[in-house]
């Protein structure tokens, strides 16, 4: 009797437990999915402005635009020669890509398989490089890039996002290539391969997966950067993306429509490349920062 | 294989990315410390100065307004990024649909260019047709408006929310594989000894990703250091320097007035600034671990 009194005065206690844990999970999710929400609003805001009239833009700012003006793309890629930039920053950032992944496999190589002397300090050379801040730069290499004639080339832009980039891969492809087993190069050398071939057919095969890191992280840098651009390029047909945007939004202020759109297509290529390789592209970029 | 060729390979090797990376990041560093000692304007002779440049500098009421500023970008990454995105990744700890969404969602503006944000944000600041003030006149709050990036009092400020919202992803990615790296053995041990909720936080968790949270306070600090493009394209630095960081005062004083050799004096004040942080930052967090 006593017993079951006890067990009747706990049971309830015991359900409003799970219930105000359930509540707390509730709020908790909620909490969740508005802060996701806030945080996707500023682009899809982006998305669904670049379909606006100027008049719908700024007397309905939250609502779907009522009639969808595709005319505004168009116009933008005319009128603000995005396609030239678009062109400009794909050259700029593949070539500094292949550049990037070549000479820093390569080194990578050496660096994990072979010991020589100087080892350690070219290893240090390498880190110390990557505490110094990216736009304390900026001047030196003005001064530096007007010297040997490579402002406003492709060339100002492509050599310093591979030197940057540079570290990073290295650190990246390095710790890789260490991890891998020698087994397969050493019956590739028996067999009378020489190290070129060795480094071409067997090692830039094998670290696929850190190439991959490596390129989605370098692509997006030189893809975003506006500083090293900004002051070395001024020339129109040599812009890329985001200074060609930036100049763009200084000319068509008033025309909202048309700069969201330009926008707007400045990001499609890293959104993509975003949905499709998400998990890799975390990866990649927090490697990066640790790293970098 | 003979040693020469070995040799010679491992020569070749590392000749490229060795030139490449010492000429366009080691190199001008070394040349701005130079440069910083002249009056040079790019053309014609430069003249030494001694200290002269670094004297004007820490004269110039402008360098200590970015300074204070650039502490302020610190501070706001450090008590707004990283404690938000500490509290999402424990929360975001396991793999369902919405938790692999929200992951996905929070680290979206990470993959941004920093001048689209800038853009997108220039619009919702907008004094006349920015979607915040909208907001406050629809919610009856018209007293709350304000002219979020041209009021010299504000606009520092106005400009920390795009910072976060940009960064916060990558931190929380950082946190999360940190979090999975706590072996299963403590989660056990901690159950256990009766360590729950707040207190497991408090003294089994947080600890075992102390060394994370220092790495996430020198990229806060590093981070803070290179935001240029997202000031530059909101305010430029102004009105009035009132949002000039280190990295604007630079352009600012070096590509407008061509005073290359005190736009080397401030690029070598900012590598000299950074170590310093970095090295104070480094002191500090390992100071609280041992004591």
């Amino acid at each position: 009797m006593n017993q079951s009194a006890l067990q009747a005065r706990q049971a309830p206690s015991h359900k409003t437990g799970i219930s105000v844990k359930k509540w707390r999970g509730a709020i908790l999710w909620t909490f969740l999915t508005i802060y996701g929400l806030l945080t996707l609003y500023p682009l899809f805001w982006l998305f669904i402005s670049a379909f606006k009239t100027n008049a719908e833009f700024m007397n309905r700012p939250f609502a779907l635009p009522e009639a969808w003006q595709l005319e505004n793309f168009t116009r933008a890629w005319a009128s603000s020669k995005m396609g030239t930039a678009f062109l400009n920053s794909v050259i700029v950032s593949v070539v500094s890509l292949a550049l990037t992944l070549f000479i820093a496999a390569l080194a990578s190589y050496v660096l994990a398989r072979f010991k020589f002397r100087f080892k350690g300090w070219i290893m240090t050379f390498f880190v110390v490089g990557m505490l110094i801040p990216i736009h304390s730069t900026l001047v030196p290499l003005f001064i530096l890039m007007k010297q040997i004639s490579l402002l406003n080339t492709y060339w100002a832009l492509i050599l310093p996002y591979t030197a940057f980039a540079l570290p990073t891969a290295i650190f990246v492809l390095t710790a890789y290539l260490s991890s891998v087993p020698k087994e397969i190069e050493e019956a590739a050398y028996i067999d009378g391969t020489g190290l070129w071939g060795v480094f071409l057919r067997i090692m830039l095969p094998i670290s696929l997966p850190a190439l991959a890191t490596v390129s989605i992280l370098s692509f997006l840098h030189s893809w975003n950067d506006f500083s090293f651009a900004l002051v070395f390029i001024s020339k129109t047909s040599l812009k890329t993306l985001p200074l060609s945007i930036a100049t763009f939004a200084d000319g068509y202020q008033t025309d909202y429509g048309l700069t969201l759109a330009a926008m707007t297509i400045s990001v499609i290529p890293t959104i993509a490349m975003y949905l499709m390789f998400q998990e890799q592209v975390m990866k990649g970029m927090t490697a990066g920062a640790v790293k970098g | 294989m003979n040693t020469l060729r070995i040799r010679r390979f491992v020569v070749m090797g590392l000749l490229p990315s060795l030139l490449i990376y010492a000429l366009f990041v080691f190199v001008p560093v070394v040349w701005s410390a130079y440069y910083g000692f002249f009056d040079w304007k790019g053309i014609g002779e430069a003249k030494f100065i001694g200290l002269g440049n670094y004297a004007e500098i820490l004269r110039d009421p402008v360098f200590w307004r970015a300074l204070k500023n650039n502490v302020i970008f610190v501070l706001a990454s450090v008590f707004g990024q990283v404690p938000i995105a500490l509290v999402l990744a424990i929360m975001l700890n396991k793999s369902n649909m919405l938790q692999r969404f929200l992951r996905s969602a929070i680290f979206m503006p990470m993959v941004l260019s920093a001048v689209v944000i800038g853009m997108i944000w220039q619009y919702i600041y907008h004094p006349q047709i920015g979607i915040l003030n909208f907001l406050l006149d629809a919610l009856g709050l018209e007293s709350w408006k304000l002219q979020w990036l041209s009021d010299p009092n504000i606009a520092i400020f106005s400009l920390t929310p795009p910072l976060i919202w940009s960064f916060v992803g990558l931190y929380l990615i950082i946190f999360m594989s940190a979090l999975q790296n706590i072996p299963g053995d403590i989660h056990d041990a901690a159950q256990i000894d009766g360590a729950t909720g707040a207190r497991k936080l408090f003294s089994v968790t947080l600890p075992m990703i102390w060394g994370t949270i220092q790495v996430a306070l020198i990229l806060c600090i590093s981070g803070s250091l290179k935001s240029f493009d997202l000031v530059y394209i909101m305010t430029k630095g102004g009105p009035a320097h009132a949002t000039e960081l280190l990295a604007t005062y630079m352009y600012n004083s070096t590509f407008s007035s061509y005073r290359y050799g005190f736009g080397s004096a401030i690029s070598t004040s900012i590598v000299l600034i950074s170590l310093l942080f970095i090295g104070t930052s480094q002191w500090l967090t390992s100071r609280r671990k041992n004591g």
